[in-house]
């Protein structure tokens, strides 16, 4: 189980509602960070991501260990948080 | 000990009978609740009032030894319940089955939905499809000031579920017909139906050179919505020359300080209407015209320039990004080694009743050959096929 969830976003991205919808459906919290609100914090994405692209969501796991997942792939997500 | 179960339903919902199936297939006892009868209505509102999405009516909700949960999913359950096998296989025969919920999809299983026909949509990306991941639309009709594309397509899933339209998250990857029932290869196992919709628009054509697939999403984009906002107050290279290219390429205006446009041709292929509009953007679109695109090139991490031939000399057009839209390709390829007819460019060929060449599948929507590739005909092919599987299914039963 992850420990927490944190979801890099912008408005106009359809696939960040997909996962956002994927995990609300699953019943699981997540934080999220709007990058069209806060500019500052791609840099951030960017390095745990090497992507630029969104969405791309951080699970952070008990253990403290992390996982990051680029992009709406469920064959990804679900592993990930399960 | 037995946990005490609770189903709140009505029996007009088709999700609340599924739910009452699977639990009865697992042996779960419980009690049903019929929301129609006033007081127990009364009762769910006042446990899951606040947890019903606006316009829903929040049927099925489940408790499960006091806990609540309105539209439990799969998860939900096994987690609670002791669901005996592991896995619930969607063993029902389905009145149809959609492959892609995109704008012809979605209409489509708003007349089934309505029709009472047990319709079931899977959807590998974006509820929605292009329509949803495309910034503006302003050309559908009953909208007089435009509409966003994301709430084009969340309002067609929230009228497509509000009659009962089940929408899973998955892929399909074959189908084939076995005892006059369709049969779907999913990523989430086998589904059967009577009848199926194939609505699944098509995808990005790539440009195929070198450098595309390295620097994927490190510069290389094929979603303005999605990652033009990494671009601000950067320059970008938009490749094409056709709608979708002029679109985009205004839209990321919003962000970037300049884009230079590559088209392969000596002209523009989009309307005239958007090339008056492209003008209004001079000062930040600079258009090139008879430029090939041959290389993606970058230091390892990121996008630094693109090679191009530009009258047949070669040119380095220095960039931070690359937005490709030269095309779509059709989304036919699950359908490989079936008896589907396609045409040249793997549009799936249809009669006038918009049945291909296997009985009981239906194609609509940008998918078909001779469709006019626009979100208001995309509906239309969805209801017109809609009433052609009813038919369909009426002659089944006869
Ligand atoms: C940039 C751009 C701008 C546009 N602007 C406009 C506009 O302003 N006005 C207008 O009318 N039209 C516009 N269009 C066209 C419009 O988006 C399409 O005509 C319309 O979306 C077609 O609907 P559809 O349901 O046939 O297919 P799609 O919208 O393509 O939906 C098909 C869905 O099927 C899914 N799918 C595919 N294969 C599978 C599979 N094997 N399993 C499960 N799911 C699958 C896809 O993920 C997708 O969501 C635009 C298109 C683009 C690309």
């Amino acid at each position: 189980m992850a420990k927490n969830i944190t979801i890099f976003t912008t408005n106009t991205c359809a696939y960040c509602g997909m996962v956002k919808k994927w995990l609300s459906a699953k019943g699981m919290n997540y934080e999220e960070v709007n990058l069209d609100e806060q500019p500052d914090r791609q840099k951030e994405a960017f390095e745990m991501s090497g992507s630029l692209t969104v969405p791309v969501t951080v699970i952070t796991k008990h253990d403290d260990t992390r996982e990051v997942v680029v992009g709406y792939n469920l064959a990804k997500l679900a592993p990930a948080v399960a | 000990m037995a946990k005490e179960v609770i189903v709140y339903g009505a029996d007009w919902c088709p999700s609340c009978k599924r739910l009452i199936e699977k639990l009865n297939t697992e042996g779960i006892a419980f009690e049903y609740r019929d929301v129609e009868q006033a007081e127990i209505g009364n009762e769910h509102l006042g446990i899951a009032g606040n947890n019903i999405p606006e316009g829903k009516r929040g049927i099925p909700t489940i408790v499960v030894d006091g806990e609540m949960q309105v539209y439990p999913d799969d998860e939900w359950l096994k987690s609670r319940l002791d669901f005996t096998s592991d896995q619930t296989p969607d063993t029902k025969v389905h009145d149809v089955v959609m492959v892609g919920a995109g704008p012809a999809s979605l209409a489509a299983a708003i007349y089934t939905t309505r029709e009472d026909l047990d319709t079931v949509l899977y959807e590998k990306g974006v509820v929605g499809g292009l329509a949803s991941i495309t910034d503006w639309v302003d050309n559908y009709p009953g909208y007089p000031d435009g509409i966003s594309g994301m709430d084009l397509g969340e309002n067609l899933r929230k009228q497509a579920e509000r009659f009962g339209a089940q929408i899973e998250l998955g892929e399909v990857t074959g189908i084939k017909t076995a005892d006059g029932l369709v049969e779907l290869e999913t990523t989430d196992g086998p589904v059967k139906a009577k009848a199926a919709l194939v609505a699944t628009g098509s995808d990005y054509k790539r440009l195929g050179v070198p450098g595309e697939d390295d620097y994927y999403a490190r510069g290389v984009h094929f979603c303005a919505t999605c990652d033009g906002a990494f671009y601000r107050d950067k320059r970008l290279v938009v490749v094409g020359g056709g709608n979708s290219a002029v679109q985009e390429a205004m839209f990321l205006t919003k962000f970037a300080t300049k884009i230079d446009m590559l088209v392969r041709g000596d002209k523009m292929r989009a309307s005239e209407v958007l090339q008056h509009d492209l003008e209004k953007f001079k000062d930040k679109i600079t258009v090139h015209f008879n430029t090939s695109t041959d290389e993606i090139v970058g230091d390892g991490k990121l996008v630094t320039g693109v090679k191009g031939t530009k009258n047949g000399k070669q040119e380095l057009f220095e960039t931070d990004g690359v937005f490709v839209f030269i095309g779509l390709k059709p989304n036919t390829g699950f359908l490989a080694g079936t008896s589907v007819e396609l045409d040249d460019i793997g549009l799936i060929k249809t009669n006038d009743k918009l049945e291909t060449a296997i009985p009981g599948v239906f194609a609509a929507g940008d998918v078909r050959s001779g469709a006019t590739m626009q979100i208001a005909s995309a509906i239309g092919e969805g209801a017109t096929a809609a009433l052609r599987i009813r038919e369909y299914l009426e002659e089944l039963a006869r």
